[in-house]
């Protein structure tokens, strides 16, 4: 059950259920996936649409969001992160659908500026940890 | 109320109403790390419900156990006893939301004929673990891909965090406020400094406590999160009829209820971001046992943080929703004063972090009257589960 691999807490970008995300991010893309049969987004991604049971794709969304909730975090719960508390940590809507919650960090904002449902916007940044030393790994952050 | 709600579901349940009864119990100590794995609890948990129903483990023909936690199964049970007699079996069963629904699991085998005396056991040995970076609440979680990928780079994680941004959300839409959360922490405490097999006994803490420790993720501070703990508990259900004729007062089955959410099982996909599904599982459940929320002695619910605590006493029923807040404030949770006595081990916060199993045991000692915090005449008493898409509700009273 140990989490073997050694670029963790990195996204696995080979992991085929969630590679398309860090994909997209790379291209300066957000994306998520949507049902090809009912058009309905769902989030995370399903194998297959839990409403209508078609497939889904990934397609991309504008990146305008609100932020739904956060979290500063001041304690490290991994060594991973040691060097990067106190930092936000939240949860935006998307514009397209606001039952599609991002995980996501918001940057370039101090906690006392956040409001509830304040407007967001992706920016795609490379997230690294020193615990992973030379890798990094381009990914959707939010700033207001 | 639930009539509105469209974000989950209940499961259709048969009518057990009185028709058996837990009639054992066994717990362990509950501690910090003691060393002892995880089956070596069970076992010892299982040893005393059995004798404190005033069986013989060979009269044991049924076992409900954790499918995600098998630590002890028919084969620990029957290495431990040194029997080999026919065992029917459930992985659904042991702590967390298993622990309310494993007396209906009960219930069905005993009317089914496939067993008369059901021993239900859940064993942790998760401060023992996390000593050496294994197991644990987190790690199971971080193995998952979408929380491994979508979760875990940003720091949404482990459960601490998940709840943060529910606490962060919650005061948003409600007006919750850091001392009504702190009204359920310091209700917990006082409660297991009354019992003194609670970790936290020996160890008061007032609100102005609970203020000054440290932010773990802002809003939530170190004693809104539950303890990690070794320790585990077992109890023994059999019909109502044969529970009579054992030693202890029937704590008796009279509503079991389970509910769903529609949204999957991520905390940060939940429709209902601020409700549990206690909305489906409660109802039923009171229903079934014939009692209304304003009937009920003493309730406990799994805590493994005070919002969950807020969330599932408005999602049963005991307050409006988004009123939790105020509703606890003062003595509403105590065992002796309070409108609603509330955990009254001290809970997964100031007890122990044993998932819930021993919330029903404590339930049931309120019945026979023997709890370190005894609620006076308790006669109707209440577990509420939870493990995020789940709720559980299992309502016990006094045999009349």
């Amino acid at each position: 059950m140990a989490i073997k691999r050694s670029d963790f807490p990195l996204p696995d970008v080979d992991e085929p259920s969630t590679a398309p995300y860090f994909a997209g991010a790379a291209r300066g893309e957000l994306v998520v996936t949507r049902c090809t049969g009912c058009d309905r987004y769902v989030w995370f991604p399903e194998p297959l649409c839990p409403t209508c049971g078609g497939a889904l794709e990934w397609v991309p969304v504008s990146g305008r969001a609100t932020l739904f909730s956060w979290a500063v975090v001041r304690r490290p719960f991994l060594p991973a992160f040691d060097d990067k508390v106190p930092f936000i940590t939240a949860l935006v809507a998307l514009e397209e659908d606001p039952a599609v919650r991002i995980v996501t960090n918001i940057v370039d904002a101090e906690p006392d500026e956040l409001r509830a449902d304040m407007p967001v916007e992706v920016t795609f940044r490379p997230l690294s940890f020193a615990t992973v030393p030379g890798r990094s790994v381009i990914v959707p952050m939010f700033a207001p | 109320m639930a009539a509105a709600a469209d974000w989950g579901y209940a499961s259709e349940l048969d009518d057990v109403s009185g028709a058996v009864a837990i009639a054992g119990i066994g717990e362990t100590a509950y501690t910090k790390a003691s060393g002892r794995t995880a089956r070596e609890i069970g076992a010892e948990a299982a040893e005393r419900a059995i004798a404190d129903a005033g069986l013989e483990p060979s009269d044991i023909d049924g076992l409900t156990f954790s499918g995600a936690f098998p630590d002890f199964d028919a084969a620990a049970f029957h290495e431990h006893f040194g029997t080999s007699h026919d065992l029917w079996t459930s992985p659904w069963g042991g702590g967390m939301a298993w622990a309310a629904t494993a007396p209906y699991l009960a219930a069905q085998a005993i009317k089914r004929g496939d067993a008369r005396h059901v021993l239900n056991v859940f064993p942790v040995a998760w401060a023992t673990q996390r000593s050496s970076m294994t197991g644990g609440p987190g790690e199971v979680h971080a193995t998952q891909a979408m929380k491994q990928n979508f979760e875990v780079p940003f720091g949404w994680f482990p459960q601490p965090v998940y709840f943060a941004t529910i606490m962060r959300r919650q005061m948003l839409e409600f007006g919750t406020t850091e001392e009504q959360f702190g009204a359920v922490a310091v209700a917990c405490r006082r409660h297991a400094n009354l019992n003194p097999d609670a970790v936290m006994h020996g160890r008061p803490m007032s609100i102005d406590d609970y203020l000054a420790a440290p932010f773990l993720a802002d809003p939530l501070r170190l004693f809104d999160s539950c303890l990690i703990s070794d320790g585990g508990a077992a109890y023994v259900t059999t019909s109502i009829e044969r529970a009579r004729d054992l030693p202890n007062v029937p704590a008796v089955v009279k509503g079991v209820g389970e509910g769903y959410s529609a949204s999957g099982t991520h905390w940060a996909q939940q429709r209902a971001f601020t409700s549990t599904p206690q909305v489906f599982s409660a109802p039923p459940a009171f229903a079934m046992a014939g009692v209304a929320p304003a009937d009920v002695d003493l309730l406990t619910v799994y805590d493994p943080f005070t919002v969950v605590s807020l969330m599932q006493i408005e999602d049963m029923g005991f307050c409006p929703k988004g009123e939790a807040g105020a509703f606890v404030e003062g003595d509403t949770l105590f065992h002796d004063a309070g409108k609603l006595p509330f955990n009254t081990h001290g809970g997964l916060l100031s007890h122990a972090y044993v998932l819930g199993i021993a919330h029903v045991v404590e339930c049931v000692k309120q019945l026979r009257g023997s709890a370190a915090a005894q609620v006076p005449d308790a006669e109707i008493v209440v577990y509420g589960g939870y493990t995020g898409h789940m709720a559980s509700t299992l309502v016990l009273t006094k045999d009349r």
